[in-house]
């Protein structure tokens, strides 16, 4: 994984092991696993707020219902029913399934969200600083483990023996290739910036201010430096994480629900969790490249946490995805696959050069 | 409009001797139905005679097939029309042998009688020559008789053997030729077939090759109810169960309508003002509803759109329901008016109705921001699901599906019945031939439908409280004389909805049969979609806007 870099802040594991009074490797792997296990629970706990419950309320609010409001404070304890309920059906494991990927296909897919979470840095919640481990390829990183996320949807398509199924993971391979190489040339483009693909460095080189207008200051985050390129990222992000109007692999009312089609009970949920901690991720990555990462967008509100702030980002990028599945139509797949490799491709190679050019001439 | 029809700019109009003149030998006696000469011709020379209907006389238009027994003959009706004025109609008359029924096909005509002769063979039992291919239809393949033939035995088991119900999926769908297909079985129990319908679909990749529809799941035998009841009262409440998706009174209009004109009924002016009204709430209600399931399955999940209209609908369902006193069976039409009076106060109900329709218009523009507007929709929809005019009338395709591919056809204006042509509102006609124009059609016909209701509450409103006579005097128990035969239709909200029947001198109809709109219309779908990706044949299905209680019926 790299060497972790000296930081002037202790990353959360050191933190962990100096707390426990361990030191050398043992503080190491006691802290990293002890660390990791916290901010796999943190993670856990957003989803399951997002799935059972925010979910269907900001779908309602877009569509005119009213959606749980029985159970708890605004039917906040629906989630207790519902998970209860997802993990008790029968998990029915069709004929010819072709055993060991089917099984594995699920936990593959959060798995991979998951991980890519030990390198984002999550800002500071009092003393305490969440953030994993901060190598110096953090941004290759978090990419590399987000894509493993389509090894699982292949799985999951070709191991169900369903037509449907096999059709979902083909779009989620053909979807990815198309999108993956856009994300990434974007995101380069803000590396060229920063100067480092270190995340804590990336959010670093956000802090000082763009300008000030009437005593406000605008902070330099690479949205407001280029909001070409924080467009180009957010469009390939949603067809990335699979989202409308890119939720081609799922694609219900054309087939049915693509590759997790014949995933029921405990299998499902881990595939609606790895969507969801996908969708996170997205967020989590769309932070630190281009919003600041933990950082308040003025100084004035600096008193709150940046933990705060930065969970604050994530859900706004979470309202986002539903509120384009309110209204946007999802396009055709070889629509999809033409604004992929036509449109933004070019527009992303675009980007880099003209970024290239500016950074290498003006500064 | 086709080259192959040399038809002058104002319409023909033959009397029954030209006809005759024009099919001339081929001709071998003459019937008279109401409002439509009979022809009866040779079993061996359907192609022919509907040909030279077709070619020389501008019937462009079979509207339906009618299949039915007698005593001494099996008999084939083939209802035609014309597009350009369906006032005009002829019914080809086709007696078979009752030992051995064979008739020849109309397909090679018109494409339409493909699945309109399998029903006929499927229900009644005539064998059609050339047919492409007639299998049953509407029963299950394994199913023993026909049910509407005299010697159907309602007692025999459908129990079959074991081997007629094996599995119909061979083991293996690889062929032995290189052939990259794949086939897919889209429904019966699939999100977008919102029904019960079976798409066999062959892909090749990700596009159709070739779909084929699989019917009958939803069938409950209401020819043969509506043949069991009578026709004073019995029969009014089973139309509401064919296109159920809150259409029934077009629906009921459309049987109103054809016993009226047999039984010689008149209805009263103010009772036809508000069968307009209720008809045209009904349209709204139904085209909101395909509004919504087509944004369902281009956009793919529920979505605001789908919610909106369905919010949209329940406002037009709850003025239904205080008019008829239902939510969805409504029960209100009788022969010769309407049940009941418009509900008291009477002011209260044109209240609601004028709020709902000084709302619409907002509701409207906010349709079109979010669908008709939205670029990734028109991405999908515009230049998919192309039905050309040609292909549509020799389909017989009627209603939003006829008119969003140019054909400029609604019964409501070409065969005025209740109070249409009093009224000020205009046919929407959209020529791209594809899902958008489709879209665009059924909502500009809301807009329609919200001035027509709008006259008509004007009306109601003004009308003096001495002369609201809702019904007129109907005898008690009516007998049409024996053996009279009529077709007649009505625009119901997918198309033209006809009712074919021949009285047999009792107080229930010897034959019953219905020309569903959504039958006709479903069976461009492999037009539309051949070549298309799945999407896009799903988005088609969708603009088709079927209903599988009519298809099947």
């Amino acid at each position: 994984m790299g060497a972790l870099a000296l930081q002037t802040e202790q990353l959360l594991p050191e933190q962990i092991a100096e707390l426990l009074g361990l030191s050398g490797v043992p503080g190491e792997i006691v802290g990293g696993l002890i660390g990791a296990f916290l901010i796999a629970n943190i993670m856990l706990t957003m989803t399951a707020i997002a799935g059972p419950w925010a979910k269907r309320k900001i779908t309602a609010a877009f569509t005119d219902r009213i959606a749980v409001n029985r159970i708890g404070p605004f039917g906040l304890l629906i989630i207790i029913p519902d998970a209860v309920r997802l993990l008790s059906k029968e998990l029915i494991v069709p004929e010819g399934v072709d055993r060991p990927s089917w099984d594995l296909a699920p936990i593959i897919l959060p798995a991979s969200a998951l991980l890519g979470f030990a390198v984002i840095p999550m800002g500071d919640l009092g003393p305490v600083n969440i953030h994993l481990a901060d190598p110096e390829a953090g941004l290759a990183i978090v990419f590399a483990f987000a894509s493993i996320a389509s090894v699982a949807l292949v799985m999951a398509g070709y191991a169900s023996n369903n037509k449907y199924s096999l059709m979902g993971g083909l779009r989620a391979v053909a979807q990815n290739i198309a999108y993956e190489i856009p994300l990434i040339i974007t995101a380069l483009s803000v590396v060229i910036f920063a100067g480092t693909l270190q995340m804590s460095e990336i959010v670093a080189a956000q802090g000082t201010a763009l300008f000030t207008i009437a005593g406000v200051s605008i902070p330099a985050w690479y949205a407001f430096v280029n909001p070409f390129a924080f467009v180009l990222f957010l469009v390939a992000n949603m067809a990335e994480i699979g989202r409308n109007p890119f939720d081609i692999p799922e694609a219900p009312t054309e087939i049915v629900a693509g590759y997790q089609t014949e995933y029921s009970s405990v299998y499902f949920v881990l595939f609606y969790l790895g969507e969801f901690i996908h969708i996170f991720l997205g967020g989590a990555i769309m932070a630190v490249v281009f919003l600041g990462g933990a950082a308040a967008p003025i100084p004035a509100l600096e008193f709150i946490p940046g933990f705060v702030w930065f969970v604050i980002k994530i859900w706004a990028f979470f309202l986002f995805t539903q509120w384009c599945r309110s209204a946007l139509p999802r396009v055709r797949i070889d629509q999809l696959i033409e604004i992929g490799w036509k449109g933004m491709l070019v527009l992303s190679f675009a980007n880099l050069v003209l970024t290239a050019i500016i950074v290498g001439v003006i500064i | 409009m086709s080259l192959e029809e040399p038809l002058p700019d104002t319409v023909q109009e033959q009397s029954a001797d030209d006809l005759e003149a024009l099919l001339g030998d081929l001709v071998i006696g003459r019937e008279e139905h109401i409002n439509a000469p009979g022809f009866v011709i040779r079993p061996d020379t359907v192609q022919e005679s509907l040909r030279r209907l077709r070619d020389d006389a501008g019937f462009d238009h079979l509207s339906c097939v009618t299949a039915q027994e007698y005593e001494d003959r099996f008999e084939s009706i083939y209802h035609l029309k014309k597009f350009d004025d369906p006032t005009q109609e002829v019914s080809v008359v086709v007696p078979a042998d009752k030992e051995n029924p064979v008739s020849q096909s109309a397909d090679a005509v018109f494409r339409t009688a493909d699945w309109h002769e399998r029903e006929a063979y499927d229900l009644v039992g005539i064998q059609y020559e050339d047919h492409p291919d007639l299998r049953r239809i509407l029963l299950p393949d394994t199913w023993q008789g026909h049910p509407l033939s005299m010697d159907y035995d309602q007692d025999q088991p459908q129990i079959v053997a074991l081997r007629e119900h094996a599995n119909p999926l061979q083991e293996d769908h690889r062929s032995e030729t290189d052939s990259d297909t794949m086939f897919l079985n889209i429904g019966p129990h699939h999100p977008a077939t919102h029904g019960v319908l079976h798409v066999k679909a062959t892909l090749e990749g990700e596009q159709i090759a070739d779909v084929e529809s699989d019917l009958g799941y939803l069938h409950r035998c209401e020819e043969q109810l509506c043949q069991n009841s009578t026709y004073r009262h019995q029969i009014m409440p089973y139309p509401d169960r064919w296109d159920y998706i809150s259409a029934g009174l077009l629906n009921e209009w459309a049987y109103a309508r054809a016993a009226e004109d047999l039984n010689d009924i008149e209805v009263p002016e103010y009772a036809q003002i508000i069968r307009t009204m209720g008809a045209e709430l009904c349209r709204m209600a139904a085209h909101f509803l395909a509004l919504g399931t087509f944004a369902l399955d281009v956009y793919g999940d529920f979505t605001a759109i789908f919610m909106y209209a369905i919010r949209d609908r329940e406002e037009v369902q709850n003025i239904l329901e205080d008019l008829t006193g239902q939510r969805l069976m409504f029960n209100y039409f009788r022969l010769g008016g309407v049940v009941w009076d418009l509900p008291e106060p009477r002011d209260e109900f044109f209240e609601n109705i004028r709020d709902y329709l000084d709302e619409l218009p907002e509701h409207l523009e906010e349709y079109h921001d979010l669908v008709t507007g939205n670029e990734i929709l028109q991405l999908r929809t515009i230049g998919t699901g192309v039905l050309p005019p040609e292909v549509a009338k020799s389909y017989g395709a009627t209603g939003p599906v006829a008119r969003g591919s140019g054909i400029d056809y609604d019964l409501r204006r070409d065969d005025p019945y209740g109070y249409y042509d009093e009224l000020d509102w205009d046919v929407i006609v959209e020529d791209g031939c594809d899902n958008y124009s489709r879209l665009l059609v059924r909502m500009q016909e809301v807009e329609q439908s919200a001035r027509i209701v709008e006259q008509c509450i004007d009306l109601l409103e003004d009308w003096p409280e001495d002369e609201r006579n809702i019904q007129s005097n109907v005898p008690r128990t009516l007998r049409p004389d024996d053996d009279t035969e009529i077709y007649r239709a009505v625009e119901g909200a997918k198309g033209e909805l006809g009712i074919y029947i021949r009285a047999d001198g009792t107080d229930k109809p010897g034959r019953f049969k219905i020309r569903s709109p959504c039958f006709s219309n479903l069976q461009t779908l492999p037009e539309m979609s051949n070549g298309e990706y799945v999407p896009d044949m799903i988005a088609a299905l969708g603009s088709l806007d079927i209903v599988l209680g009519e298809v099947d019926r």
